[in-house]
């Protein structure tokens, strides 16, 4: 049963803005749509920047891969600014909620001395490795083209200041509220051999001008560095009965998935572009070639260090690396 | 080990993810923090303007939008537009979202240049979240006035209108010269003047004139936005302060532009002048009445008097504008009345009620200057008639206003500026937009004036119709509001007799 409530209405005289019906049809855009679509204006700019007269305030030619239409990519998550950090506080709290347990149950503390060792000087220093992911990333937020791509970007972002945050409160807690030991984690990311490779590659990726291309050269690195250390090690660590671990790393898996969703969607239309798609697999298979080979060997010079844990990380790291070939091979990206 | 305090923890969260890097030059990574002459020597004395961690921002975040879409949703769905005070109010609201969102979306996106480029993590983080709050403005006013969009005339098209129309390039101008200049010049033009000396100017206005004229969801919009903008003003004093400090030689820098910058955002306030006294039925305050006391009282009487600790002086050109207090309002509303057959919003003459209200605010100068145009104004619409201004305006080569203000101390001449570059000659509306470009004319010579565009016939034809064709306005958007197709269907939705 229900009752039935009497309410004036006044007809619509229409149905959404006009931008999005000739867009999509005579229908009501949702909210994603309202929140995305045409935003970033196109034409009729003022004046060019000071800091680089080549080039409109918002140009194609920032990157060299293109969509012919901007919106042919959208979000699959549908991650507006609302539903986005809905879904982040949520992340966040489990987070903390597993941060705050193990810490009333010492659990960090008591963590046997190869998984401390690894925690301080390996786990602990990707918080550089999230902050640089932070500023390549942030490249794309300002200057892809299109409000989709870059608010996919700037949220992408700001998920890994998140990351470096969430990693620096696991190194605070593990000595009790001090910071020493994030001293001791920075030390690490500038001297220690086995993290170079990383420190080099993301370096270097700061120095590219292309926001694209550079974010591709983190995403390979991400494609390994990811499953290897919030998966692959979480399995050793329930294994060996460090659940400690596990409990911390299973927010950045989640997180890892969320992040696939929409770069694999950019990647996709890319590819499939109707005027650009040949030029950008080229593009792409080209950068992917370069650096999906150099972060191979920087996250295997990495992970000699996890071999106290697990034997065999090394063989680790080269399946992750040809499964991540395989993963860019069925988007259409054949590295040379 | 010493625990970490509130503020070790906070930069230990923040700027020490920072590192010194080694395989490139850090000059390739920060490449825009040198060229416009500011002199930075410590960054460590830069004190973050508020101490919220990624995880508290989310929390907070999310909560409010919550609340937020509840207020939207439930206003939808009980067809809340109907309890406005008047429709016509809402020709506030199309000035808004065709002028201010875009500067939100605008504002994103360059934070986000801040949130990169920038050479310390501190202001980094400071400016990414204010990256991601002004998407959140953008989306949830979109949001807010989605819904009049299915019954109103004027919010349909307004990205395209924004890059297009004569008056909407008054504040894209604005913001693109912000956008375009360098780092610290973006954050005294956009943190300082914008959101600190000024929003309550520019911002603010809308968000009372909604909670008096009954529109619920704006009002809430503007509550909800209050805290981000909080820590948006702080950021804006930070930057100044620190910049002033780090070295004697940045002071005259940043005067010059505390002096362009104050000048390009009051003239960008003219719009909001003419909405305040004269787009809202019932009326908050007047914008001289405003003037007076959020920038005569909180910021001459006392902002400026902390600056002088630092050498810094009132803005250059301030006494303009403190002078024409009591026409501005006037003389910009009228010239929107004149050439509203060209706006995405409609215009009317003043009621009886407005005339009084207008009377009493503007005592030295309405019934003498002003209120005789109205007069007249009622007359041909009593004779069946609508004044309109035959032609194209002249506009202002750096604010892009048309030269409608009068000259300091004569309110019945139209100041009228001029300045010759490379041989050719360039009009401003005062000497406050002169000086700004005979600075930097290479700039201001590249400016997209929507009246030349027209004569250069880049704006879908000559004649009006294929302009306002080109500009995405359809009948019912625009010219008078008596008799629009607003506010026909106000009067039918209100028609008791029919029921």
């Amino acid at each position: 049963m229900s009752y039935e409530v009497k309410q004036q209405v006044v007809a619509p005289i229409r149905n959404a803005f006009t931008y999005l019906i000739e867009r999509n049809g005579d229908r009501p855009a949702t909210r994603y749509e309202e929140a995305t679509i045409d935003l970033q204006p196109t034409e009729n700019f003022h004046y060019r920047p000071l800091w680089d007269p080549a080039h409109e305030i918002y140009d194609v030619d920032y990157s060299a891969l293109k969509l012919s239409d901007p919106y042919s990519f959208l979000d699959p998550r549908q991650y507006y600014y609302f539903p986005y950090v809905v879904n982040r506080a949520g992340l966040l709290e489990s987070f903390g909620a597993s941060l705050s347990y193990l810490e009333s149950r010492g659990l960090l503390a008591a963590l046997d001395s190869s998984w401390s060792e690894v925690m301080s000087h390996e786990i602990l220093p990707l918080r550089h490795y999230e902050a640089g992911a932070q500023l390549i990333t942030q490249l794309g937020s300002r200057f892809a083209y299109g409000t989709s791509i870059e608010q996919a970007a700037s949220f992408s972002a700001f998920d890994r200041m998140g990351l470096a945050q969430m990693i620096s409160r696991v190194g605070i807690s593990l000595e009790s509220g001090s910071s020493e030991i994030l001293g001791e984690a920075k030390h690490a990311w500038i001297s220690s051999p086995n993290l170079q490779g990383l420190r080099r590659m993301v370096e270097e990726l700061l120095i590219e001008g292309d926001w694209a291309i550079a974010l591709m050269g983190l995403d390979q690195i991400d494609r390994i560095i990811y499953p290897l250390v919030w998966m692959h090690l979480d399995d050793v660590a329930v294994k060996s009965g460090a659940g400690a671990f596990s409990l911390i790393a299973q927010h950045f898996a989640t997180w890892y998935k969320d992040q696939r969703k929409w770069l694999d969607a950019l990647i996709r239309a890319w590819v499939a572009d109707p005027v650009y798609g040949l030029a950008n697999t080229a593009i792409l298979s080209e950068a992917v070639t370069t650096s999906s080979r150099r972060a191979e060997r920087a996250v295997a010079e990495f992970a000699e260090a996890f071999r106290p844990l697990d034997a065999n990380c090394p063989a680790t790291v080269a399946e992750l690396a040809s499964a991540a070939r395989s993963a860019l091979s069925a988007l259409g990206i054949e590295g040379k | 080990m010493a625990k970490l305090s509130m503020k070790e923890r906070y930069a230990a969260l923040t700027r020490d993810l920072d590192w010194d890097f080694d395989y490139v030059d850090s000059k390739e990574v920060f490449p825009y923090t040198t060229f416009e002459g500011i002199k930075i020597h410590d960054w460590s004395k830069w004190e973050d303007p508020f101490r919220l961690t990624v995880d508290s921002y989310f929390k907070y975040q999310a909560e409010k939008d919550r609340r937020l879409y509840a207020v939207l949703d439930s206003f939808a769905q009980s067809q809340g537009h109907l309890s406005l005070h008047e429709a016509r109010y809402l020709n506030a609201m199309k000035l808004f979202l065709q002028g201010v969102t875009p500067l939100e979306y605008a504002a994103h996106r360059h934070f986000a240049f801040l949130a990169r480029f920038l050479d310390s993590g501190g202001p980094r983080f400071a400016a990414l979240c204010q990256s991601i709050d002004e998407l959140r403005h953008a989306q949830t006013e979109i949001h807010t006035l989605s819904n009049y969009n299915k019954y109103y005339s004027g919010f349909h098209s307004w990205p395209k209108m924004h890059d297009r129309v004569w008056y909407l390039s008054v504040p894209k101008s604005f913001f693109d010269d912000a956008i375009s200049s360098g780092p610290f010049e973006f954050l005294t033009a956009i943190s300082f003047s914008f959101e600190y000396l000024l929003t309550n100017l520019l911002f603010v206005p809308f968000m009372s004139g909604a909670s008096f004229n009954g529109d619920l969801p704006t009002m809430t919009f503007g509550f909800s936005a209050q805290s981000d903008e909080s820590r948006h003003m702080t950021l804006g004093l930070e930057s100044i302060r620190f910049l002033l400090e780090q070295d004697p030689d940045n002071v005259p820098i940043v005067q010059g532009w505390i002096d362009k910058w104050f000048w390009r955002s009051y003239r960008v306030t003219a719009l909001v002048a003419g909405m305040m006294d004269y787009m809202l039925p019932r009326k908050v305050m007047s914008w001289k009445e405003a003037f007076e006391l959020y920038f005569e009282e909180q910021m001459m009487g006392s902002l400026f008097k902390d600056l002088a600790y630092y050498g810094i002086r009132p803005p250059a050109h301030v006494g303009d504008a403190i002078a024409e207090k009591e026409h501005l309002s006037h003389q910009v509303y009228w010239t929107l009345y004149s050439f509203s057959f060209a706006a995405a919003f409609t215009t009317t003459v003043p009621d009886p009620a407005e005339l009084e209200w207008l009377s009493q605010t503007y005592p030295e100068s309405f019934d003498k200057l002003y209120r005789p145009r109205w007069e007249r104004a009622a007359e041909i619409t009593e004779g069946g008639g609508r004044f309109f201004f035959q032609g194209l305006p002249q506009l202002c080569q750096v604010c892009q206003i048309p030269m409608l203000f009068t000259e300091p101390g004569d309110p019945t001449t139209i100041c009228q500026r001029h300045s010759n570059f490379n041989g050719e000659n360039f009009d401003f509306c005062s000497d406050g937009c002169k000086s700004i470009f005979d600075k930097e004319p290479e700039k201001y010579i590249q400016a997209w004036l929507p009246v030349h565009q027209i004569f250069q016939g880049n704006c879908g034809g000559p004649s009006v119709p294929e302009v306002l064709d080109w500009y995405g306005i359809q009948e019912g958007d625009n010219a008078e509001y008596l008799g629009s197709k607003d506010n026909l269907n106000w009067l039918s939705w209100h028609d008791d007799s029919a029921k």
